[in-house]
């Protein structure tokens, strides 16, 4: 067609299976369906993109009406995009070890009761989990002739417990999910570690703030990765020049020992056999001992930035594929656990994770644990709660000092333009030193 | 006459719902929008949508259940799996649904004069580019979106209400060095954005903040924005206000009815008949009649928001509180216009650290209040103007006890999403400087 360089359509089809039980009452348990495509057009200008609900494949006069509408909307766009030159492959989805579609609901809302029982102790006032399972059928076709289709499923489950005494209250929550199948059989220790977290925390004190050693957990460490560098290294925005990496490849920003991962192909939760432009996918060392080495990109931030491979553009169902990150992780340096604590000797270990924001422009992040333990001569001692670390992307890396060797990966969902993504994120025990740590409590 | 022809279907569901469920609920959502981004200061993507969404209720000897699907010509299956869903849910006291009340149906937030079309968003766009030329901050990007939709809710108890709604957002990024600046407006009517403004707020920020120095850490007086503000609030006090999370426990505020939690100069209330606000509506999702609800007045705790499920469980009145974040899922509790109110002073003569936004404040501990965020574009001020920014400093606090030490409300409010507050001066906040 006239004037049309190049169009995708991703057409995504699926279900979603939820069950909320609340202090053992089942709120709510059902099925949605859903049907979403969205079509993007390259003419001269820029991008036309159409989102469309319930698409029906359709092909000849009809297509070209779809594409026509597309390009029209380009009236008023002034970008010329080029599309980078990429690797077409589909990795296989991991096969489920339990198909969750082949169990009932009722059973499934019997499995999930359980877990939220077990998360019963004196003093805990409010229980609940969440049972969440989504599969979609993915059809990716290109004009290069590109054609993909798989289909994959998610599940897993979110457990809080709620402690409360003379008017303290405090939370205690978990979650598993995965790619690999049902998972709610034998997790009663889930809902129990929920619950004594709850419970611990009345009686932990408000963290002092400051500058001090830091030990983190693997989870919150992987959401260090996620937040000060993960995002900062996204394609588009150096493209757009909002990430202070932007133009720093080769730069020494990190110690040694440091080396921190994108890879869509890892078998965690934010694996994709196939990116959202249809894109092989695979690993990318966004920085390698300390050095600034690559970019994610999607085809066009590859072709404007370069550095980096394509094959990390993601994206919901009907919705406009970003430059994303998927399972971010620190990798395994050579210390064990007992090192690192003793080598923080007098500090703070924090560990959990309530979530993280950065603003990669500027370069600063912040994040937050769901509780940590003063160290002592190399030892936890009192448990302290609300603690929040703050960095400059640009010199924090530097404060890694000393790496384990003991990374574990955790699933969760990422947030970038209105769309929310599965991620995982994961490090080995990590030691900080001159760590910027929010809190509170007061001398 | 539009009614008939739209939702014959409608009807024929809830006929078909009739035969196995007491009573049904039918919410149906079609619309379009236009979207324009920019990557730096050339418009890059135009989008376009056409939504639509089903969502059924179905409730059958205080069994509730619900389903939903984007394609409306599955409704049959979305109906079953809704009656499924009910057969697993723990029964509870049900009273019945509303029935229809002779509501005014004039759309109160909708702009017939609004082109839902890729000039409109291109336009916006322009007005945006033109404000930000006003410093020399470099434009990172933008997004401009205009939608219009049509909301139905029907029932078996008779319930027939169409509603139409418009809205238009924008937004601008930009940099200068390494200082960001953000900046955003949205409304239901297109002259009631002000994009040259964002613009030129957004590279106003970005500059000046790039002169911004370290302070040491130490208690100061802080002046939150509407934005910032918002961000704290939304996170962990309209939450402890609604009755779902008070009965469930997990609300700080459950056993504080009658008592002070707030100053004295607060008042918060939803008012879902404000004129002009973007969140006003005659009736809520599960179409009861909506009116004005005081939270807190005067600084004293006085009610929380209920929906008729919670309403009837817990033997309270409903307060008409029911809102859908889109059509799937049930209706659950949230708030229409949610307003923070008060005596208007000037804020900002004596010296005071203003503090335009917040990074992180989602990571907040929702059921004790604390928080730990780091500072966006903070400065201070004094005199009515804008002195020394800061470069970088945390606040760390709990957004509870925070509520008694605000001293000052700013003459002016500002919508931010669905709430409405001005900017409040607090005393003595802890800051932690470099």
């Amino acid at each position: 067609m006239d004037g049309i360089s190049y169009y995708d359509l991703r057409h995504v089809t699926g279900e979603v299976t939820h069950i909320d039980i609340d202090n053992g009452v089942v709120e709510s348990a059902g099925t949605s369906f859903f049907n979403k495509a969205i079509l993007r057009v390259l003419v001269r200008s820029g991008w036309g993109v159409l989102q469309i609900d319930n698409f029906t494949t359709c092909t000849g006069r009809k297509f070209d009406e779809l594409l026509e509408r597309a390009a029209r909307l380009a009236v008023i766009t002034e970008e010329q995009v080029v599309l980078g030159d990429v690797q077409r492959r589909q990795l296989p989805v991991p096969p489920l070890k339990e198909d969750p579609r082949e169990i009932g609901l009722e059973e499934k809302s019997a499995l999930l009761a359980e877990i939220e029982r077990s998360a019963t102790l004196p003093l805990i006032v409010n229980r609940r989990a969440n049972y969440i399972e989504k599969f979609e059928e993915v059809r990716f076709s290109d004009s290069s002739g590109n054609e993909f289709t798989y289909g994959m499923g998610r599940s897993g489950f979110n457990v809080l417990a709620v402690a409360s005494r003379n008017g303290n209250v405090q939370m205690g929550y978990e979650r598993e999910h995965s790619i690999h199948g049902f998972n709610l059989r034998h997790q009663q220790d889930v809902g129990r570690k929920a619950a004594q977290t709850a419970v611990s925390l009345l009686d932990a004190v408000a963290a002092k703030g400051g500058k001090m050693r830091a030990v983190l957990d693997p989870e919150l460490a992987g959401v260090f990765a996620h937040e000060a560098v993960g995002h900062a290294s996204e394609g588009d925005l150096i493209q757009e020049g909002s990430s202070v990496l932007k133009g720093r490849t080769g730069e020494r920003i990190g110690n040694e020992t440091l080396t921190i991962v994108d890879d869509p192909s890892l078998c965690e939760f934010g694996f994709d056999p196939v990116d959202a432009e249809g894109v092989a996918v695979s690993r990318t060392e966004i920085i390698r001992c300390g050095v600034v080495n690559a970019f994610l990109h999607n085809r066009e931030s590859l072709v404007a930035v370069g550095n980096g491979i394509a094959g990390h553009a993601r994206a919901m169902p009907g919705e406009p594929p970003l430059v994303r990150m998927s399972n971010t992780f620190i990798e395994n340096g050579d210390s064990t656990k007992e090192e690192i604590f003793a080598e923080c000797k007098n500090g703070i270990f924090l560990a959990g994770s309530r979530g993280g924001q950065v603003d990669p422009g500027r370069g600063v992040f912040q994040f937050n644990a769901e509780y940590g333990y003063l160290v002592e001569n190399g030892e936890c001692t009192k448990m302290v709660r609300d603690v929040s670390l703050t960095g400059e992307i640009l010199s924090t890396l530097h404060q890694i000092v000393l790496c384990g060797n003991d990374r574990k990966m955790s699933p969760g969902y990422c947030g970038k333009g209105g769309q929310s993504v599965p991620v995982s994120d994961g490090a080995p025990h990590v030691l900080l030193v001159d760590a910027v740590v929010g809190g509170s409590g007061m001398d | 006459m539009r009614w008939w022809v739209a939702v014959e279907w409608i009807d024929q569901l809830i006929r078909e719902a009739e035969k196995s469920v007491d009573e049904v609920e039918v919410f149906y959502v079609e619309g379009t929008s236009i979207s324009a981004d920019l990557r730096k200061k050339k418009v890059s993507h135009a989008t376009t949508s056409q939504d639509c969404g089903l969502g059924i209720r179905t409730i059958r000897k205080g069994r509730i259940g619900s389903s939903s699907t984007s394609d409306p010509g599955r409704w049959r299956e979305c109906l079953n799996a809704a009656i499924a869903s009910g057969n697993l849910a723990t029964p509870q006291e049900w009273k019945g649904l509303p029935g229809p009340e002779p509501l005014d149906q004039t759309p109160l937030s909708f702009d017939r004069s609004l082109e839902v079309g890729p000039v409109t968003a291109g336009k916006l766009l322009e007005a945006m580019l033109e404000g930000a030329e006003e410093h020399p901050a470099e434009v990172t990007s933008g997004s401009a979106g205009v939608s219009s939709l049509e909301v139905t809710l029907a029932s078996s108890h008779g319930i027939r209400y169409t509603s139409r709604h418009t809205s238009v957002s924008l937004s601008l990024e930009a940099i200068h060095g390494q200082s960001t600046g953000y900046e955003f407006d949205h409304s239901w009517a297109l002259d009631r954005v002000d994009p040259t403004t964002v613009g030129e707020r957004a590279t106003f920020f970005a500059c000046e903040s790039a002169k911004g120095k370290d302070i040491p850490t130490g208690d100061y007086d802080i002046l939150l924005s509407p934005l910032a503000y918002a961000e704290l609030l939304g996170t962990v006090f309209v939450p402890a206000l609604s009755g779902r999370n008070v009965h469930a426990k997990r609300s700080r505020l459950a056993d504080c009815l009658g008592q002070k939690v707030t100053d004295p100069l607060i008042s918060m209330y939803d008012d879902p008949l404000l004129p002009g606000a973007d969140g006003s509506s005659c009736w809520d999702a599960e179409g009861m009649p909506t009116k004005r609800t005081d939270f807190i007045r005067d600084g004293v705790l006085c009610a929380f928001a209920y929906d008729l499920k919670t309403a009837y469980r817990y033997g309270k009145q409903s307060t008409a509180n029911a809102v859908r974040g889109g059509y799937g899922g049930s209706p659950s509790i949230g708030h229409h216009n949610f307003v923070v109110d008060g005596k208007r002073d000037t804020v900002d003569d004596e010296r005071v650290i203003f503090v335009h936004n917040v990074v992180g404040a989602h990571t907040a501990n929702p059921m004790s209040g604390e928080f730990s965020v780091e500072l966006s574009n903070a400065f201070f001020r004094e005199g009515g103007e804008f002195q020394e920014p800061i470069r970088s400093a945390m606040l760390s606090g709990n957004v509870f006890d925070l509520q008694h030490q605000i001293t000052g409300l700013s003459r002016e409010s500002r919508a931010i999403g669905s709430l409405i507050l001005p900017s409040v001066r607090i005393k003595k906040q802890h800051i932690i400087g470099k």
